[in-house]
């Protein structure tokens, strides 16, 4: 493998990897922002912000390295993207910027119902945008010279409006494994019982999503047909055993594997989804490779880069070992 | 025309989300910096001030930095979204340094955040302390990083053009473009000085308010001394960045002095003092002006020459020039006003000591610090507002013009994001300030209990033995 092959693939996988760890973890932030919307009791809204207030900013900022890594390593792709995908992604930042000033205000607010809704209300429109960003990217749209040549609404469909409810629904499912872990009592039980009809409803959208994505993306069919097909099919099946187990763990009521059972069940489809796509970045007129920096510079911030992935790793796990634990509203919050 | 429209609705979106954004972060990089202080100060000392002191201001910080983390995100995607021409045309450099900045700094900050704000009692002293320098760290960084971004879109270095791309050959030139220093470190100060005068304001008003002023002494203690070495530095590096301006922007400066004819090499330039420059006229409608003080300013030199903005075609000269001449000398009038509070705040204490009572008989000068709260931000907004205003029209000085950057894109479309983010930044700025007048009325709880050391339990254990 040359230098510059090796540099492309190294920042394909630290940009994946980052988008991972922003799918997950701020999927289970955005869940419990959209499960908030369904909880009966004001009490249990609180305490669900109150799992999420010493992790979410940690989270959010997953999206801001992915931001920052694919303007460095992949300037045309990180170029073509936003613009091409300009209003969904505007109506994403809107949604997050009033979901994280509903966590900070409500701490210090007397009417709280506003802000609980406020957060809510911002989860799910992220939520939902970014399923149609999902959508979109399977779809794919035209360009010409970077830029998006065609409809400027190609990222509104049937078929992204799918991939945005599939995209809800994993999240919340997400989310419910997360209070699984974070709760007890009633709220453990709404969690259990919301978790189990997710898990069906994920699986069940996830699975037309799959069926119809051959027939939105040709170069997606001719990777999961003949010859190549073979370990799309095994991850077919991974993805299936990480969904039966997440089921038998909703229905044994165990505390671990709600949530991690979804997590495996994400980074399969994830990574799956990823290779599938290879080599394009955006079907069908920008490959990865074409909308790579210079080697220089891709090597210019491997040097810098790299070092610092492990750290930021490390720190975040242990950030999520001070904070492991079921959570206590009155404890928090005289902490604060 | 739609091009032209759209230009100016992306720099119009960029300016409202920039010059809203900044607010917050330089409050966060002078307080976290503060905390780090303030934090220092109770290991060391063990007075539990102190740790009540921490505590009360990292209720504002933490407000404060999720403002700015929110409004900071925008910001990322928009060189994307709005400026896609610029990024692909810029990203082998600007990119990578944005990449930098996402990697390290702001990761440090919002890894350790939850430690700092939710874990006096669930980690040892050291990890906390450890925890809140990391945060401060970090904010620091986020400036030098976003400060080498801007200041190479400044004075580019470090590469050339092929093929329509900025293509980089040497990356230290790049990162160390002659504006980098000048850049980094009066923003840096900057936002040291809007720190100070935050936590020296507020502690003012407690002391006139007669609220726990022994208490808040303290802080204003703190903040005054550390404005002894800062308001006098920063005039310094203001002036350094002027003198940097004339030499690499020549326009830029020229703009911003209203300085139209160049002077001939035996007389030196009069720096108007104030005036109202026509761009039609191509001169001041009329000026007030101090002979050879612009050449002293911009050279070091009596009759130094200085270029004047009728030396470049029209079409390279900064627009809006009474907005860059009136920004740049409201800033300048702020950073001397900080200089004389602090001259007669130190000769108060010099004379009268620090009892609070010697201060509150003195309302004029606390008074004095309250309206330097506000101030220090207009300065801030002012200085940017130069600095961008200023290097139009082009966006990468010299290279790339703004309307060669902007992204090819409906103009419905951003008058939508627009619309959008001014309502939420309204909601956002009505948001905060509510419910930082909360903080401030309800002030410090000074009942808390300090979480023991690990150490004085042990020996506390060792004397029982």
């Amino acid at each position: 493998m040359d230098m510059q092959s090796f540099l492309v693939t190294f920042w394909i996988g630290v940009v994946g990897l980052s988008l991972l760890l922003y799918v997950v973890l701020d999927g289970f932030d955005l869940g419990v922002g959209i499960l908030s919307l369904v909880a009966r009791e004001e009490d249990q809204r609180g305490l669900m912000m109150t799992s999420l207030s010493s992790v979410w900013d940690a989270n959010e900022t997953w999206l801001v390295l992915l931001g920052g890594v694919l303007f460095g390593a992949f300037p045309p792709i990180y170029a073509a993207l936003l613009q091409g995908l300009y209003i969904p992604v505007t109506l994403m930042l809107f949604a997050l910027i009033m979901r994280g000033v509903a966590f900070e205000v409500r701490h210090a607010s007397r009417r709280k119902w506003v802000w609980n809704l406020t957060f809510g209300v911002g989860s799910l429109g992220a939520a939902i945008t970014q399923g149609m960003i999902l959508g979109a990217l399977i779809q794919g749209w035209p360009t010409l010279a970077g830029n998006y040549a065609g409809n400027s609404w190609h990222w509104f469909t049937p078929f992204t409006v799918l991939t945005a409810l599939g995209v809800v629904l994993g999240y919340a499912l997400m989310g419910a494994g997360w209070l699984i872990l974070k709760s007890t009592g009633t709220m453990q039980d709404h969690a259990y019982r919301r978790g189990f009809w997710l898990l069906l409803g994920t699986v069940a959208i996830g699975a037309l999503v799959l069926a119809l994505t051959p027939m939105h993306n040709t170069h997606v069919a001719s990777r999961w047909t003949g010859s190549s097909a073979l370990p799309y099919l095994l991850t077919g099946v991974v993805a299936m055993l990480a969904a039966l187990l997440t089921l038998w763990a909703y229905l044994k009521r165990n505390e671990y594997w709600p949530f991690l059972g979804t997590l495996l069940l994400f980074v399969v489809s994830f990574i799956s989804l990823v290779v599938s796509l290879y080599p394009y970045a955006i079907i069908p007129g920008l490959t990865w490779n074409a909308g790579a920096a210079s080697s220089g510079t891709q090597l210019f911030m491997l040097v810098g880069i790299l070092p610092l992935l492990p750290i930021m790793l490390i720190y975040n796990s242990y950030l999520y070992l001070v904070f492991s634990g079921k959570v206590d509203e009155t404890a928090s919050e005289t902490e604060r | 025309m739609e091009a032209t429209l759209v230009t100016d609705l992306s720099r119009a979106q960029f300016a409202l989300t920039a010059l809203f954004h900044i607010l917050w972060p330089v409050l966060s990089i002078g307080l976290s910096i503060f905390l780090v202080v303030i934090e220092a100060l109770w290991l060391k000392t063990g007075d539990a001030d102190y740790y009540h002191h921490a505590r009360f201001w990292a209720k504002l910080f933490v407000l404060n930095f999720s403002v700015g983390v929110v409004t900071g995100l925008p910001l990322e995607f928009e060189f994307g979204t709005n400026w896609a021409e610029f990024s692909r045309f810029a990203g082998d450099f600007f990119g990578a340094v944005l990449g930098f900045e996402g990697a390290m700094a702001f990761m440090l900050e919002a890894g350790f955040l939850g430690i700092m704000l939710l874990g006096w009692k669930r980690v040892p002293r050291a990890i906390h302390f450890f925890a809140t320098l990391m945060v401060a760290t970090g904010a620091s960084l986020s400036a030098l990083w976003i400060m080498m971004a801007n200041s190479w879109m400044q004075t580019p270095a470090g590469g050339s053009v092929v093929n329509g791309r900025f293509v980089v050959n040497d990356f230290w030139a790049a990162m160390f473009n002659p504006n980098m220093i000048w850049g980094v470190s009066h923003m840096w100060v900057a936002a040291l000085e809007t720190g100070c005068f935050v936590v020296g304001g507020v502690s003012a008003w407690y002391i006139l308010k007669e609220r726990h002023p022994a208490f808040f002494m303290k802080s204003f203690k703190l903040a005054l001394l550390a404005v002894v070495l800062i308001a006098p530095l920063q005039i310094y590096l203001g002036d350094g960045s002027g003198k940097s301006v004339f030499n690499y922007q020549p326009a830029k400066g020229a703009a911003i002095e209203g300085h139209w004819d160049t002077n001939s090499v035996d007389q030196g330039a009069a720096w108007a003092v104030v005036a109202w420059p026509n761009a039609e006229q191509g001169g001041n409608d009329w000026e007030i002006t101090i002979p050879n003080a612009l050449s002293l300013l911009a050279t070091n030199r009596w009759d130094g020459q200085v270029k004047g903005l009728l030396e470049f075609a029209p079409q390279d000269r900064p627009p809006m020039l009474p907005l860059l001449f009136y920004s740049f000398r409201l800033m300048v009038v702020i950073g001397f006003y900080f200089f004389g509070l602090m001259a007669v705040s130190l000769w108060h204490a010099w004379r009268h000591g620090w009892q609070e009572s010697a201060w509150q008989s003195r309302t004029w000068l606390l008074r004095g610090w309250l309206w330097a709260v506000p101030l220090s931000y207009v300065a801030v907004e002012m200085g940017w507002i130069v600095r961008e205003v200023g290097r139009q029209p082009w966006l990468i000085y010299g290279v790339l013009r703004t309307s060669e950057g902007a992204s090819q894109l409906p103009a419905s479309s951003v008058m939508f994001s627009i619309a959008g983010f001014a309502l939420l930044y309204v909601m956002l700025a009505i948001g905060f300030f509510i419910f930082a007048r909360r903080w401030l009325r309800k002030g410090p709880d000074l009942t808390l209990e300090p979480p023991p050391s690990h150490r004085a339990e042990s020996t506390h254990l060792k004397e029982r033995r």
